[in-house]
């Protein structure tokens, strides 16, 4: 086990690696030259020169490589180009409210999801089961800017049963007042994707030999279900789920937007309206580095929660 | 219907409901018993009904698409079982009748423990105390014959072999002391060394546990090893029942005379085997007294010369370590033209990857090969490309050899065409249409898709696409393992009688020893890699070196004759 | 050749379309969508909606669908006001900002009784007239209408248009990136898949750094560098991000068919490799293929809506459902439901049919239902 862990660490490196490049390939390249951006419409030469050689950018790419590299490893992207802010605590800052909305979901979200995609998997086929299916598939085709349009103005504008927007201070404030709308929101949109995707893993396992065998050995629906197929069906859903965490994070720039809520997603957009690189470039390299760890992490439990796969 | 009888089959049939067509028959109107503590079984190849029965039997058909008429019965204990509720049935389930299936791989849940899946049947059907469960468990592992069943209730299916497995299986159906066992061909997935244990312990444990056995299988001979009485099934119909004795003896219908004959012995040497054609009448077809051609030259000159192929793959371990594993060492033979070398050997002995090194499609790792005096693994691909006109080959899964998306003649010309056998397009079409004819089928096959064709017509079109270039050699690999008896039949012959015209060396893989024994000159036994026996055919199995092919050769099922 | 052109038994494809044929919520989702192809390819040809930039009607012209048939959009002449088309740019009030008087202002602007109105006899001329002379050519007065089918926009336009127009731009883009993404998707997969050893771990690994950044952040990341904003630039930055989840498909389906027998009997005959993947292999892994684009597609619909809306996707001078849920998100707070349910319910409608035609091909290329298997 130790062996894996260290090896699947070792195979990390090259695609930290390709991402530094991807992003400074993407930053310093595609994007033009970045002092101009930052020296604004009205500069000469001389400012742009100036900025230049405080960037950095005037010195060879590998050099310009070690510095964002040695930016990466402590955590000093600078300053923010439009606030004047340390990008560190920028980061750290937001975290939290991040968190705040995204933690109580997804817990609510997996287990309403799994629940009724192993009530659904149960009546499989059946008139109920395809109409859940297809209001699900209605339910995804509409935009989500669509969901938080109309449920803030109902709600929250038009009936008042939630504040419109906004972000306190205590823990408690935020959870019970201010993410509740939010939360219910990303919990509508997300559960039907979610229920469709389980229900999938479900009826993959459903049709497997080893669920013919619990039927012959004369075991009830409920603990076939409920002990064989959950079993199995854990592993797909719990890969998944892992695998889509880092995104979850950024995910909700959307719901942060509309609501103000002072998170990373909402960040990003500021950043990307702003132009501002090194927010970007800073939550960009520590979102992969998360995701990364994530796939790792899922690995692990998959390891763990599944004796078939060999450890390689 | 007499007094020791446990089960009461009348007037079985059951249809499958089907999309946009009529329902599909599976079985019509059948009607059989199955007595305490005895062994029926149910013969059939493939699309006969008999996996269908016992499916009824245990309640386990999907009920969306099944049609059974309320004519139809199955009795036990003086009750209509396809009558009762589901929940009645269920609790039957694992009580009163358990099942073991083909593929004991998949028939256990994989992330759950062996010891855990009959535990869970001890606590839940009966009632045990956990403590007493495992206790039980224990001897049940124990009782068909795992090693150290302590252990053994912690590991997972994926860590036991397939023997192994099936072991749990039986095991797991054991722990419901059930007055019927169903087991739908469970020794058809395993090799025969261990085919031969667990019909050895099946009959065993039906002894000590009093129960019946329904036996489900394809193979007659089989059958007449473990069975006491037989049902023989064809097309959903019931051929003819009777004691085992009589259908061996005595049968009288001519589908189950076909069925045994069918089959080739290791005791006799036809030139050709009987088909199911020549019992049923189905269609006359009048064959010349087949008489070999007599090889003139008893030493013919060689075509093939394999000098200590070695080939291993490699696996990562550890942090930097690779560890080989050998699957061919340092095998070395030699084919003659115009002969058959056959290749014997379970599964995992390499016998197949030995084939596709032979042709390049594997890389080896050490050794050399002469092909008509040319050392053809120091060639490049380019070099190369000549041999693959000369040398082909024949794949066991007749429905994965064939592409899907090309027609059966996209299919065979686009070799004639590559390697410039016909002129021009034309020709190519003809020459196609000549091989299809001279496989036995027919010219608008060229024009259909691989999904319309049998299993066996399949492996015809495989033969004639493989023929169409015109090989010296031609490696068959296991090409008629997937095919029923009857069918069998007649691709071996269809291969002798192609041999016989052409003059083609064959390499004929396979681990059914009887099948060999009919079509080869000469023979090598594989074991784990290595050549434990090449010598004369006759030879080898009148008089075997090594325990193993003895080993082998005494498994071979071979009906009631072993009880003689 | 021709006689025996009848002998051709059904193919594969003919065989799912037969099948596709036959489920009712597939052929009813297709011909959604292929009226959808129609709209676009109209509306790209400037048949239709080439006026949608025109304003046509009042200030937040209120919807009246019956109209048409009645022929009740009454006009009215007005001098031309500032509201030029250059306010578009302007940024729109923030949710924060908004006037406490919007509910009000919102019950004074409801649809108004149109039957009370006196109807204009020459209101068909007038409108000609207006619609060949728009805006600047005459520069006092300007002929507008005080209702449109679908309503009109805060500046006056036919709302109707500029969803005609928003979808054209929208599933372009959703297509065009789709099929782009699943070109590359399908090469890179069929050589990591096909070849394995050193070219199989090069693409692996550009799939795992493409992988690692999640896929909204990475698009965010792009649109931040690149100042240029269209279509153009929309369709690549969803394409060149889109196509890892195609690449794992299609690799795994590859190295599975190179093992099967069809593969090693052509390989046996030294059919070259090229040949093996593209004419052998491809044809296999299509409806693979097919799929994903229209899985795509639908995934780039909403993802090129959230781009627009936030500003960072099709330019200022075009429009897309994005963009319109913009412009409705300010409206809605002054009551002005009918460009959000415009935009909102035409992208329902086609995601819906895409998604269901998805299931529904799917469904019929599902190879247990062809009887072939074993």
């Amino acid at each position: 086990m130790i062996i894996y862990i260290i090896r699947r660490l070792l195979q990390i490196i090259p695609i930290m690696l390709g991402v530094v490049l991807l992003l400074f390939f993407l930053f310093n390249w595609v994007g033009g030259d970045p002092a101009y951006i930052l020296a604004g419409k009205f500069s000469n030469e001389e400012q742009i020169a100036n900025i230049r050689h405080q960037l950095g950018i005037d010195r060879p790419a590998y050099v310009q490589i070690g510095i964002f590299l040695e930016q990466i490893v402590t955590g000093d992207f600078g300053n923010s180009w439009s606030t004047g802010e340390r990008v560190s605590e920028i980061i750290l800052s937001r975290l939290g409210p991040s968190l705040t909305i995204l933690l109580p979901l997804l817990f609510i979200e997996t287990l309403l999801a799994i629940t009724l995609a192993l009530a659904v998997a149960r009546i499989r086929g059946s008139l109920t089961d395809r109409m859940i299916m297809i209001f699900c598939t209605i339910g995804m085709s509409i935009s989500i800017l669509v969901y938080i349009i109309v449920f803030q103005y109902l709600f929250a504008y038009r009936l008042g049963w939630f504040p419109v927007q906004g972000w306190g201070n205590s823990l408690r404030e935020n959870l019970f007042t201010y993410a509740m709308l939010p939360i219910l929101i990303s919990l509508m949109v997300g559960l039907a994707p979610n229920l469709r995707l389980f229900r999938s893993f479900m009826l993959d396992e459903i049709s497997q030999d080893y669920v013919r065998t619990a039927r012959a050995k004369g075991l009830s629906e409920k603990r076939i279900l409920w002990i064989h197929v959950l079993r199995n069906a854990s592993i797909p859903i719990i890969t998944y789920i892992m695998a889509a965490l880092p995104g979850l994070l950024v995910g909700a720039f959307l719901i942060e937007r509309f609501f103000s809520i002072p998170g990373i997603g909402r960040e990003v957009i500021l950043a990307v309206e702003r132009s501002d690189f090194p927010v970007i470039k800073a939550i960009t390299v520590y979102v992969a580095i998360a995701t990364i760890f994530a796939n790792l992490l899922a690995d692990l439990i998959y390891k763990a929660v599944d004796p078939r796969v060999e450890l390689k | 219907m007499t007094a020791d009888t446990l089960f009461f089959i009348e007037h079985l049939s059951i249809a499958f409901r089907r999309r946009q067509r009529n329902p599909f028959i599976a079985v019509n109107d059948i009607s059989f018993a199955i007595r305490e503590n005895e062994t029926l079984a149910i013969v059939g190849e493939s699309g006969s009904g008999k996996s269908v029965t016992a499916l009824a039997i245990i309640g386990l058909l999907p009920n969306i698409v099944t049609q059974i008429p309320v004519s139809s019965r199955i009795m036990y204990h003086e009750r209509n079982i396809l009558s009762i509720s589901e929940n009645e049935r269920r609790k039957m389930r694992g009580a009163d009748f358990a099942m073991i299936f083909q593929e004991p791989m998949t028939s256990l849940n994989p992330v759950m423990t062996v010891g855990n899946q009959i535990i869970e049947v001890l606590r839940f059907k009966r009632h045990f105390s956990r403590t007493a469960a495992r206790q039980r468990c224990i001897q049940l592992l124990d009782e068909v014959g795992l090693p150290d069943p302590e252990r053994t209730t912690t590991h997972f299916p994926g860590q036991l072999s397939g023997g192994q497995q099936q072991r749990v299986m039986i095991a797991m159906a054991l722990a419901c002391e059930p007055r019927l066992l169903i087991a739908d061909e469970p020794t058809t997935a395993l090799d025969v060394t261990v085919q031969k244990q667990i019909i050895a312990l099946l009959k065993k444990l039906k002894a000590r546990h009093q129960m019946s056995i329904l036996f489900i299988s394809h193979d007659l001979a089989l059958v007449g090893e473990i069975a006491d009485r037989i049902v023989v099934m064809r097309h959903g119909s019931i051929r003819e029942q009777g004691d085992t004795s009589q259908i061996f003896l005595n049968p009288q219908d001519h589908y189950t005379r076909a069925l045994l004959q069918c089959r080739p012995t290791i005791d006799d040497f036809p030139n050709r085997l009987p088909v199911i054609e020549d019992f049923l009448g189905e269609r006359s077809r009048v064959h010349s007294d087949i008489v070999k051609k007599t090889i003139e030259n008893r030493n013919p000159p060689i075509l093939l010369h394999a000098d200590k192929i070695y080939k291993s793959f490699f696996r990562h371990d550890g942090l930097w370590r690779k560890y080989e594993i050998p699957a061919v060492k340092n095998i070395s033979f030699t084919l003659r033209r115009g002969q058959t070398l056959g290749i014997v050997g379970e599964s995992g002995s390499g016998k197949t990857t030995l084939g596709l090194t032979l042709l390049r499609l594997r890389r080896a790792t050490q050794g050399n090969v002469t092909f008509d005096r040319q050392a053809i693994f120091s060639l490049s691909d380019q070099e190369f490309l000549p041999f693959r006109r000369r040398m082909q080959i024949v794949f066991q899964n007749p429905y994965a050899s064939l592409n899907p998306r090309f027609t059966v003649g996209q299919s065979l010309i686009e070799p004639i065409l590559l390697h410039r056998v016909a002129p021009d397009r034309k020709t190519a079409i003809e020459q196609a249409l000549d091989w299809l004819s001279r496989v036995g089928l027919s010219h608008d096959v060229f024009y259909k898709f691989p999904h319309e064709f049998s299993g066996g017509q399949r492996q015809r079109i495989a033969l004639a696409r493989a023929l169409t270039v015109r090989p010296d050699l031609l490696i068959l690999d296991e090409p008629v393992s997937a095919l029923d008896v009857s069918v069998q039949a007649q691709i071996l012959n269809l291969l002798k009688d192609i041999q016989d015209d052409f003059g083609i060396s064959y390499l004929f893989i396979s681990h059914d020893l009887a099948v060999v024994h009919f079509l080869c000159d000469n023979v090598m036994v594989m074991r784990q890699g290595e050549a434990t026996e090449i010598g004369n055919i006759r030879e080898i199995f009148q008089n075997p070196k090594s325990d193993y092919t003895q080993q082998l050769l005494d498994s071979i099922p071979r009906g009631i004759l072993s009880h003689a | 050749m021709s006689a025996a052109v009848s002998h051709y038994s059904k193919g594969f494809w003919q065989l799912t379309w037969r099948r596709l044929a036959m489920d009712r919520v597939g052929v009813v989702s297709l011909i959604i969508v292929l009226m959808f192809f129609m709209i676009i390819l109209f509306s790209a040809f400037g048949l239709i909606a080439s006026d949608w930039n025109h304003e046509v009607a009042i200030n937040d012209a209120p919807p009246d669908l019956w109209g048409i048939l009645t022929d009740k959009h009454t006009s009215v002449i007005q001098p031309s006001s500032n509201n030029t088309l250059s306010e578009i740019s302007e940024p729109l009030p923030e949710l924060s900002v908004v006037d406490p008087l919007a509910e009000d202002i919102a019950k004074l602007r409801t649809p108004i009784d149109f039957s009370s109105h006196i109807i204009d006899p020459l209101a068909d001329t007038l409108r000609d007239i207006g619609y060949s002379q728009y805006v600047s050519t005459d520069p006092t007065t300007i002929e507008k209408r005080t209702s449109l089918p679908f309503g009109g926009d805060r500046w006056g336009r036919d709302v109707l248009k500029k969803t005609i127009k928003g979808t054209q731009t929208s599933l372009f883009v959703g297509l065009t990136a789709a099929l782009l993404a699943t070109f590359l998707g399908t090469l890179f997969g069929a050589f990591a898949g096909y070849y394995g050893s050193y070219i199989d771990d090069t693409l692996n690994w550009i799939y795992s750094v493409f992988n690692a950044i999640p896929y909204l952040l990475l698009v965010l990341a792009i649109a931040a560098v690149l100042q240029k904003r269209g279509i153009a630039t929309v369709v690549l930055i969803l394409g060149l991000t889109g196509w890892t989840g195609v690449f794992r498909l299609i690799r795994a389906e590859y190295m599975k068919h190179r093992a099967r027998e069809y593969v090693m009997a052509a390989r046996a005959f030294g059919v070259s490799s090229l040949r093996i993947m593209f004419i052998h292999i491809l044809p296999n892994v299509s409806h693979i293929v097919l799929v994903e684009i229209s899985i795509l597609t639908v995934a780039f619909i909403k993802s090129e809506v959230i781009l627009s809306f936030l500003g960072f996707g099709v330019a200022v001078d075009d429009v897309s459902w994005g963009s319109m849920l913009n412009d409705a998100q300010s409206e809605l707070i002054l009551g002005h439901w009918w460009e959000l349910v415009a935009a909102g319910g035409a992208m329902a409608l086609l995601v819906t049919a895409f998604s269901l035609f998805t299931d529904a091909i799917r469904d019929a290329l599902d190879p247990k239902a062809q009887g072939a298997g074993a």
